[in-house]
């Protein structure tokens, strides 16, 4: 009996975990692998492969392309981190104020556009942003009286804000919903406490609340940090699978999409792959380290 | 006989074998005997909860029932292709085909064109299952003359049209998007020239007299009183041509009716070529600055077919198959449009230019019955009824100048106020420039179009809407993207071994 449970105690955890061990390494494991090979080699089709050493790491230091994708890549992630997420805390503040009413309504209202997916987004921004019968123009143009250009073109002069603008929509209230929940978790004594030292409401939230929902700010900047090196389908959609005028919206993996697909160059899409993999690794390790040196002080 | 092929995608309650409807209709009773069983349900619950144990019955029942299905192959040469149109032309002349060569049969498969370029790449390079046949279009085709040309993966058809004669009946130009390193992959199915479609009852209504215009500069001197402000806000309603410095393929329809282009005649990128420097400061003139006679009208969106509709733009660059799409989503400009040879860019110059993109028929290398492949595309290229048809339905003109002197190419077309729009299209059709079959020809495009768009925005900032200043701007633009383009293509190893 105790030699069954010692066994069971053996071999329980291996089966428990077992299907997901198999399908990490068939479906994640083996293909990085395979991609970090690819990475090394020039392709056409699994049968013609030639091994090119660094040359693709190379191209890609000099690739101006390359460069400026990233370029606007981080335009984009500043945007959602300085735009986006404080717009999202104040959503959640004003949703937590004490006696509002409707607060379900606003927050599936808020909370709807995420619902939709990204396709979704960029299909619906892409006439509002269009010349002359768009939305944001014709809007304009009837606002200002005439005065507004009904030609302005959105999409070519403020490219990167343009797609900012859209995720904003789709974004804000998704995190709103993280910061609601953390702010309904901020201890009510702490609060009184601080109201009855005389702290104001800034003070009440600059040195009470901002430090309590810390934990769960860190952890949407970080989401919002790789969802957004990981912007495709927007600019995919509103630019028409393009980098757009002199690809001021062309994003990393955009262009890891056009290299390999388009192209059809698969090593240099995997090199451009494992560069920006690198890039967010270092970015959750920055991160992390910055985290423990906070709460280490 | 042919190389299997997945079944298609669809699959209704009749296609289920006989078995497979047994299995699950006994597997469903077992799994209401057992509910209904105390003992049964008894010893379910000590192992699962019954939630768990319906599901778990179920997806058993589903998995057996599916493993059981036996997709029907279909029968005959998988011929794949991407339009509705295609798919509808080509299927009626496939059945008519199949029952006077029952022993070659046709199955036409209909695929989006994203599927069909996957599938055709990976049946190519991978050996999964691919058709024998394909109508693949000029980006599709060009992907897989990436490698090694022995690895291209459509027959090599060059030998055979030259000794079956066809080779002199095709126009040369409609080759060139099949042909790499001199070797013909492909039989193709257009030739796509371009006109010029212009609102003709605005312009008769004003007096004017098209047939006076023979260049660009021409065309927008003798237009300009129809460049208006409609509304009264300062601004023009009316432009005269539809053209922008975003708009890749009417830029690039310019420059190849001018004698630039991406490429030269052997496929070696030719983006800074004088000609195309002088053709892009031209159109900076067009799209910006104090002599602006052009505007920005999508050409495939519903608003871009309302602005049409207004009266927006009065010209629009016109290749064949656009008069079909017209027709099918702009019906209230029936009447109300004509064509006209393109302005030249200079007296005497090429009055058409070619559409980038164009349709071969490819036979896949792994063919399992390559000789009726060859027949069947043969037969399509050859066709009559096919020539008709394609062109009562899309416009689109037939290579082969064997069928040029179809009837039906002298039919008025009352959407084109009674014009008989085929034989204008064939009067230009032997002048249409040259088409590349570079893969590397989205990328040239792209360089092309960010010179063009910075370019603009250098002639806005500084206020320079002068040619000479223009053009030597566009020269440095142009070099900087030359030396893009070459390093990029120069990574590519399998081309760099190319004679």
């Amino acid at each position: 009996m105790k030699r069954n449970r010692i066994y069971h105690s053996r071999v329980a955890p291996w089966i428990f975990v077992g299907p997901f061990v198999v399908s990490f390494g068939l479906f994640t494991l083996w293909p990085l692998l395979q991609s970090l090979v690819l990475a090394f080699q020039q392709t056409f089709g699994p049968a013609t492969t030639r091994w090119v050493g660094l040359r693709n790491f190379e191209y890609l230091i000099g690739d101006p392309l390359f460069w400026q994708a990233l370029g606007n890549t981080a335009q984009f992630t500043l945007g959602s981190l300085f735009i986006q997420l404080p717009v999202a805390l104040g959503l959640a503040l004003l949703l937590n104020r004490p006696g509002i009413r409707g607060r379900g309504l606003y927050r599936l209202t808020f909370f709807a556009p995420s619902l939709v997916g990204l396709p979704f987004v960029a299909i619906l921004f892409g006439p509002i942003f269009e010349k002359r019968t768009g939305l944001l123009n014709a809007g304009l143009h009837w606002l200002t009286g005439g005065a507004w250009n009904p030609e302005f073109a959105w999409m070519q002069n403020y490219v990167m804000s343009s797609l900012i603008l859209a995720a904003l929509w789709m974004y804000a209230g998704f995190n709103m919903v993280y910061f609601l929940a953390a702010l309904q978790n901020v201890s009510k004594e702490l609060l009184e406490a601080a109201t009855i030292d005389g702290c104001n409401a800034w003070q009440r939230f600059r040195h009470v609340v901002i430090p309590e929902i810390r934990p769960v700010g860190g952890f949407v900047v970080l989401l919002s940090v790789i969802g957004s090196f990981q912007m495709f389908e927007l600019s995919y959609i509103l630019l028409n699978n393009s980098g757009g005028p002199d690809n001021r919206g062309l994003t990393v993996v955009m262009y890891l999409y056009q290299t390999g697909f388009l192209t059809g160059d698969l090593g240099y899409a995997s090199a451009i792959g494992w560069v920006l993999a690198l890039l967010l690794m270092g970015i959750a390790l920055l991160q992390r380290h910055l985290n423990r040196k906070y709460e280490d002080n | 006989m042919s190389s299997p092929l997945l079944p298609p995608l669809s699959l209704t309650l009749p296609d289920l074998p006989a078995g497979a409807l047994a299995f699950i209709g006994l597997a469903a009773i077992a799994v209401l005997g057992v509910l209904a069983s105390p003992a049964a349900r008894a010893l379910l619950r000590r192992v699962l909860s019954p939630g768990a144990a319906i599901i778990l019955l179920i997806a058993v029942a589903a998995s057996v029932g599916v493993a059981l299905i036996q997709p029907k192959p279909p029968v005959g040469l998988p011929f794949w292709v991407f339009a509705d149109v295609h798919y509808r032309v080509y299927s009626s002349i496939a059945a008519d085909w199949t029952r006077r060569h029952p022993d070659h049969p046709v199955h036409v498969l209909q695929l989006t064109n994203p599927a069909l370029e996957r599938r055709m790449l990976s049946g190519f390079l991978a050996g999964t299952p691919v058709a024998d046949i394909i109508a693949a279009e000029r980006p599709v085709a060009a992907k897989a003359f990436v490698g090694p040309l022995e690895d291209v993966g459509f027959v090599d058809v060059t030998d055979r049209l030259r000794a079956e004669g066809l080779l002199e009946n095709i126009l040369p130009n409609s080759l060139t998007p099949w042909t790499t390193r001199g070797r013909i992959f492909g039989l193709p199915l257009d030739v796509h020239p371009v006109l010029l479609a212009y609102r003709s009852d605005l312009v008769e209504a004003a007096g004017i007299d098209v047939t006076q215009v023979e260049t660009w500069e021409d065309y927008f001197r003798l237009l300009r009183p129809l460049q208006q402000d409609l509304d009264g806000d300062g601004r023009p309603d009316r432009w005269l041509l539809n053209l922008w410095d975003t708009s890749g393929d009417l830029v690039l329809m310019l420059l190849d009716q001018a004698g630039g282009g991406l490429f030269d005649a052997r496929d070696h990128p030719q983006l800074n070529a004088p000609r195309n420097a002088e053709v892009l400061a031209q159109i900076v003139t067009w799209v910006a600055g104090p002599g602006r006679v052009c505007a920005d009208v999508d050409l495939f969106s519903a608003s871009g077919h309302r602005q049409r509709l207004d009266g927006v733009v009065i010209g629009t660059l016109m290749p064949d198959w656009m008069c079909g799409l017209w027709k099918q989503e702009i019906p209230g400009l029936a009447g109300k449009v004509k064509l006209m040879p393109l302005p030249a860019w200079e007296r005497g110059g090429r009055r058409t230019s070619v559409w980038r993109g164009g349709t071969m028929l490819g036979i896949s290398k792994r063919a399992g019955d390559p000789e009726g492949a060859w027949g069947f595309a043969r037969h399509l290229a050859m066709s009559t009824e096919l020539a008709a048809d394609l062109y009562r339905q899309t416009g689109i003109l037939p290579p082969n100048r064997a069928l040029w002197s179809l009837p039906v190419f002298d039919e008025p077309d009352p959407y084109f106020s009674g014009q008989p729009i085929g034989r204008i299209f064939l009067g230009v059709a032997d002048d249409v420039p040259v088409r590349s079959s570079s893969p590397f020809a989205m990328a040239a495009q792209s360089y092309l179009g960010n010179a063009l768009v910075n370019l603009r925005g250098w002639a806005d900032a500084t206020g320079t809407y002068d040619r000479p200043a223009l053009r030597t701007e566009a020269q440095r633009l142009l070099d900087a993207a030359q030396r893009q383009l070459e390093r990029e293509i120069g990574r590519n190893t399998f081309l760099a071994d190319a004679p």
